[in-house]
């Protein structure tokens, strides 16, 4: 048979099959069995949540308001928000809360989001745990104690949330609410065999002497969750995840900005991959991390890149040649010229392969919704994860390969 | 044994399980259709046995008893789809395809052969088309031509196509190339008796048709596809 470029696709969708397969086992083995059964602890060490705002007046409030309504003695639990510098009325919206005894506020210059976390660990010198809130998030009241349940192990140096989209409106945060409670799964998965290579921003856990030992965060290409977390897998620590802890945040709304946000994302993966962590990959004594975790990451951005090119090309010239075909014939015969027949199926490898990839994933979305008792209805939210996640992920993931490659730097927000 | 390196064995096995399933699908998929094929053709070579048969044994009077086939020829153009559609899945080299082609051909010799007998014997006036394509690469407008007679085909049943690919390899085709003259300069049609070669347009395409055809056909809806 002729050359085709679909043959390009194959090797992908072997690795994705594998790693679906890898997570489907993984999550039956012991480990993850076992962290599904803890329950919220009891103990209650001292925590300090950081909270950075750089122009936040719309939401600082809330985010606010849903850390003071924690279950967690008031003793125990301090709140610093830091101002990077904002010149919206942030200060003012922060000021409402400026008599309450649990909380701080700093204001300093702007000088991004690393260092106003690093301004919230210098005030908080007493804590025993640090955790960080993203200014557009809020928290459900047992999170802290279901995140603190983590740190039982004296390994455990970080642990994450369950995070996911509150109230998601457009088609972009419908289809981001899908993405994000397979999120869930994947890194309860991930977390039972110490795989996490993240430590989001939006309610993520660290055992204060963490930024003794390896010090404070770094701007680390606008990644500094990111980098934070590889210098805690380097180290040799664990960290771990909080299935029920559940954290919620505002997604973008619109494509330019998801864009924006997950070209920052991946691009700043790239870079710390490339540049400052690249003795992490295939190193057997970083186990599953090294080993398996990050190589499929990488080769999940360019196996995306070529799967969306190769469609992309397949269905240009499908089209392109069926306009060809049937210009001049009318066109209502186009309609009525398919018979509906099993015989006509599309049942190639392709089909076959993609249906088992996408079917296991949504079953891990609802596993990831169930188990962290996220709220919200899944069923229209994947319907247009899988109708538009295909065609705008790798649109981000180009870019960022782009922006490494002609080492374009883009700003925060823009 | 780490859990991790058990697991990803594990998963290796699912992984390789779960592709010998899909290939074994596609294959048994394909080979089911191959079957209905072969199925239809030897139905439609049992039907035209029968034809035959029945032409023959009504040789005085045949007319009245039997009909113009057009049902028989719908039938004939659903196995063309079919096999069209097969060769475009598992490619126009393969084996099977080309043997159910060559089967095919000879359908099509023999329904054409017969509707000559029976147009001269029962005045019947259909309009009957040989058309010549080629997969190999060298006919870049059959696929235009194909789906344009395709319409034709549906729209005025009057008309019969006779689809051949002109480069099979099977004696009675080579017979009957040589027979209606047929260059190879595809694609090639022979309308009526008469040579016409390449293709424009639907428009072009009809004017070599004679009138009649579409001044006394009624149009119809009925489902094809191109060959």
């Amino acid at each position: 048979m002729a050359w085709s470029p679909d043959i390009l696709v194959y090797p992908f969708l072997f690795i994705a099959i594998y790693f679906e397969s890898f997570l489907l086992v993984t999550f039956l083995s012991k480990p993850a069995r076992e962290q599904r059964k803890r329950t919220a602890s009891s103990d209650t060490p001292k925590v300090a949540i950081i909270v950075p705002c750089w122009n936040e007046t719309t939401t600082i409030a809330s985010t606010v308001k849903s850390l003071l309504a924690l279950d967690y003695p008031t003793d125990k639990l301090s709140i610093v928000l830091v101002n990077d510098g904002s010149t919206d009325d942030t200060p003012q919206a922060m000021a409402f809360f400026a008599d309450n005894p649990q909380i701080t506020i700093i204001h300093k210059e702007n000088g991004g989001k690393h260092t106003a976390l690093n301004a919230g660990i210098a005030a908080s010198p007493d804590a025993e745990l640090i955790g960080c809130l993203d200014a557009d998030s809020f928290v459900e009241s047992d999170a802290l104690r279901e995140i603190v349940t983590c740190f039982a192990k004296p390994e455990v140096m970080a642990a994450t949330a369950s995070m996911s989209v509150h109230k998601p409106k457009t088609l972009m945060q419908r289809m981001q609410y899908a993405e994000y409670v397979f999120g869930i799964a994947l890194r309860h998965i991930l977390s039972s065999i110490n795989g996490l290579y993240v430590t989001p921003g939006p309610f993520s856990l660290y055992r204060a002497s963490i930024f003794k030992e390896l010090g404070n965060f770094k701007k680390a290409y606008q990644t500094e969750d990111m980098e934070m977390a590889l210098r805690t897998q380097r180290a040799g620590y664990v960290i771990e995840n909080a299935l029920r802890a559940r954290v919620y945040t505002k997604a973008p709304a619109t494509l330019s900005k998801l864009l924006a946000q997950r070209t920052r994302w991946s691009s700043g993966f790239l870079r710390n991959m490339l540049y400052d962590y690249r003795g992490l990959i295939i190193n057997p004594h970083h186990g599953v991390l090294g080993m398996f975790i990050l190589p499929l990451a990488l080769s999940s951005i360019g196996g995306s890149i070529i799967i969306f090119l190769v469609s992309v090309v397949l269905l240009g010239q499908r089209v392109f040649d069926g306009i060809l075909v049937i210009s001049g014939v009318p066109i209502s015969y186009a309609f009525t010229s398919h018979q509906l027949s099993w015989f006509y199926f599309p049942a190639n490898s392709m089909v076959f392969l993609g249906a088992i990839l996408m079917i296991t994933t949504i079953s891990f979305m609802f596993v990831g919704k169930r188990l962290s008792r996220t709220p919200g209805i899944l069923v229209p939210n994947v319907i247009v994860y899988v109708l538009l996640y295909g065609y705008t992920a790798p649109l981000w993931l180009m870019r960022s390969v782009a922006d490494v490659a002609r080492g374009t730097h883009r700003a925060w927000r823009y | 044994m780490s859990i991790f390196v058990r697991n990803a064995l594990i998963a290796l096995g699912i992984t390789i399980l779960v592709m010998g399933t899909v290939a074994y699908a596609v294959h048994y998929t394909n080979q089911q259709r191959l079957s209905e094929i072969s199925r239809m053709q030897t139905q439609l070579s049992t039907d035209t046995l029968s034809l035959e048969t029945q032409f023959a044994l009504l040789e005085n009077a045949p007319c009245e008893d039997i009909s113009d086939g057009t049902s028989f020829s719908q039938e004939l153009s659903n196995l063309g789809d079919r096999l069209s559609f097969t060769e475009g899945r598992l490619g126009s080299d393969d084996p099977q395809v080309l043997e159910l082609k060559k089967e095919y051909a000879l359908l099509e010799i023999r329904d054409y052969l017969l509707m000559q007998k029976l147009s001269t014997t029962c005045h019947i006036t259909p309009v009957v088309t040989l058309y010549f394509y080629s997969n190999a690469g060298d006919c870049t407008a059959c696929n235009r031509a194909g789906y344009a007679l395709s319409y034709l085909r549906q729209t005025y049943p009057r008309l019969r196509v006779y689809s051949f690919d002109y480069n099979l390899s099977l004696g009675a085709l080579k017979t009957l190339i040589q027979v209606e003259k047929v260059k190879p300069q595809l694609p090639a049609f022979v309308i009526q008796g008469k040579r016409y070669y390449g293709f424009t347009s639907l428009d072009n395409l009809k004017k070599d048709f004679p009138k009649s055809l579409f001044a006394t056909s009624t149009a119809t809806s009925t489902v094809s596809k191109k060959k």
